[in-house]
């Protein structure tokens, strides 16, 4: 293989890359902050609710995880207006982001929630904590950190997942990448910068997550 | 057992690390591949894109067929071997050359200066102009109109240029920009765009739906020559080409083939 690499005209247009990956990180962050609530609730839901919302749930969750993302985003994008709901592209790709996280992250916490002996729970009950507090201090925390990893794994896969959201017209790195190939033609240079560019929000993230560990869990399991 | 996967390593690694270099060389002269190599290799690949109806689609059987597809195939017929078709999306064709996936692109592929930095094109074989369309409720004479609309393209085709250009002339103009024309037909049928831009072909895709009648053409933005894309080096196979595009354009077998497809006769092309 020959190829002459100019990396040059590219790089000087870094704002460009600079915006791509801001609108990359923004994505995935408003999309895991939606998804890690519907997570939360979903397995509060699935192990404690009652049988039609633990089956809804699991409905909700089976769908979602067994569709590929493309398709949500093609659904949510260019089915959802024919039945009244018309969102912009960067709204139908958070809603579809979430949506998929959301089952995800479910699956994720109801293992986290699952994994808490329910003797725990009845010690809780009798030292005489309050409902809300048990759910807080007992179930959710415990869980969330017997899990971290998974979860903060799933994230990191949310932050690659966003580059197909050029699909329906949203703005991102890839997108914004694409949009430069098509105007350079120099593809074979720019997936490489993306590549690199990914692979450095990708770290910048795994430190993040790891300082919150400390600051989150204050005590070693 | 470390050992043995260690020097596993070591040796992905190595191999790694010679890909890069190779990757890293300057251009040398790149083997050319010949009308003898295309031949005695026994297959012809050609790049096509089949979501561009009426130039390449998919039939019924979803074989490709089209004007681009049924010119690839005489191609392959006046060379004497197969055809094997290789799908690419628009902004895959100059990747395909670059490559090596394919031989040859034929697949609505506009002539233009910066492209020829990076493949080379034949004379061409057909024109189309790029246009601007819209449900017919929407009165659009020109760029003007488009300020505050939502206008959808395919990212990176003639299409996008122009009205990206015009865009910048008249603020306002919002364009999403989609990764092929069947998504940008998709997203003006669901009403998630107020106007595209496409080719003339256009309203022939959007004809097919059901609200298909609710289309027409508002303005024409440009009007684009397709030629046959090679690679640079592939002089001789170019050379070829142009004197087969000649011969078709003289005997007839062209202006037949705009008419099974395009519904119109040949127009009057150019030869550089």
């Amino acid at each position: 293989m020959q190829y002459v690499f100019q990396f040059g005209p590219i790089l000087d247009r870094w704002p460009e890359f600079l915006y791509g990956a801001a609108r990359t990180m923004e994505l995935t962050a408003s999309s895991a902050a939606i998804g890690f609530v519907i997570g939360i609730a979903g397995a509060l839901g699935r192990s404690f609710g009652p049988p039609p919302v633990r089956k809804a749930i699991g409905v909700y969750v089976e769908i979602i995880r067994n569709t590929p993302l493309l398709v949500q985003l093609y659904f949510v994008f260019f089915s959802l207006p024919l039945l009244g709901l018309r969102l912009s592209s960067d709204q139908a790709a958070i809603l579809a982001l979430s949506i998929h996280l959301g089952a995800y992250a479910t699956e994720i916490l109801r293992a986290g929630v699952e994994s808490i002996p329910s003797g725990q729970i009845e010690a809780a009950k009798s030292l005489g904590l309050k409902r809300g507090q048990i759910i807080r201090h007992v179930i959710v925390v415990p869980a969330v950190r017997a899990v971290y990893p998974s979860l903060t794994s799933q994230f990191i896969l949310q932050l690659l997942g966003t580059s197909i959201v050029s699909a329906i017209a949203a703005e991102e790195l890839t997108a914004i990448a694409n949009n430069m190939a098509m105007q350079t033609f120099r593809n074979f240079e720019i997936y490489i910068v993306i590549a690199v560019i990914y692979f450095v929000l990708v770290r910048l993230c795994d430190l993040l997550f790891r300082l919150f560990s400390h600051v989150l869990f204050r005590w070693k399991t | 057992m470390t050992d043995t996967r260690r020097s596993l390593f070591r040796r992905a690694a190595g191999a790694l690390v010679g890909l890069v270099a190779l990757a890293a060389l300057p251009a040398a002269a790149r083997a050319e591949t010949t009308i003898d190599d295309i031949i005695s290799r026994g297959k012809l690949v050609v790049a096509i894109d089949t979501t561009t109806p009426p130039y390449g689609m998919l039939d019924s059987q979803m074989q490709p067929t089209g004007f681009d597809v049924e010119l690839a195939q005489m191609i392959a017929k006046t060379i004497g071997v197969p055809i094997e078709f290789v799908t690419v999306t628009s902004p895959g064709r100059i990747p395909a050359l670059l490559t090596d996936r394919a031989d040859m692109v034929v697949s609505i592929f506009s002539i233009t200066a910066p492209r020829a930095l990076q493949v080379a094109f034949s004379i061409p074989y057909a024109s189309q102009s790029s246009v601007v369309l819209a449900p017919k409720s929407v009165n659009i004479k020109s760029a003007k109109d488009l300020v505050g609309l939502k206008v959808g393209v395919t990212r990176g085709t003639g299409e996008d240029g122009l009205l990206t250009a015009q865009a910048e002339a008249n603020p306002g103009i919002e364009i999403l920009r989609f990764d092929d024309y069947a998504s940008i037909s998709q997203a003006m049928l669901s009403g998630q765009i107020d106007a595209m831009g496409g080719g003339d072909y256009g309203d022939i895709y959007l004809k097919k739906s059901a609200k298909g009648d609710d289309f027409e053409l508002k303005y024409v933005l440009k009007t684009f020559y397709f030629g046959i894309g090679v690679r640079k080096d592939n002089l001789q196979l170019l050379q070829w080409l142009n004197t087969f595009i000649f011969t078709v354009r003289q005997d007839g077998t062209l202006d037949a083939l705009s008419q099974k497809y395009r519904k119109t006769p040949l127009p009057t092309l150019p030869t550089f």
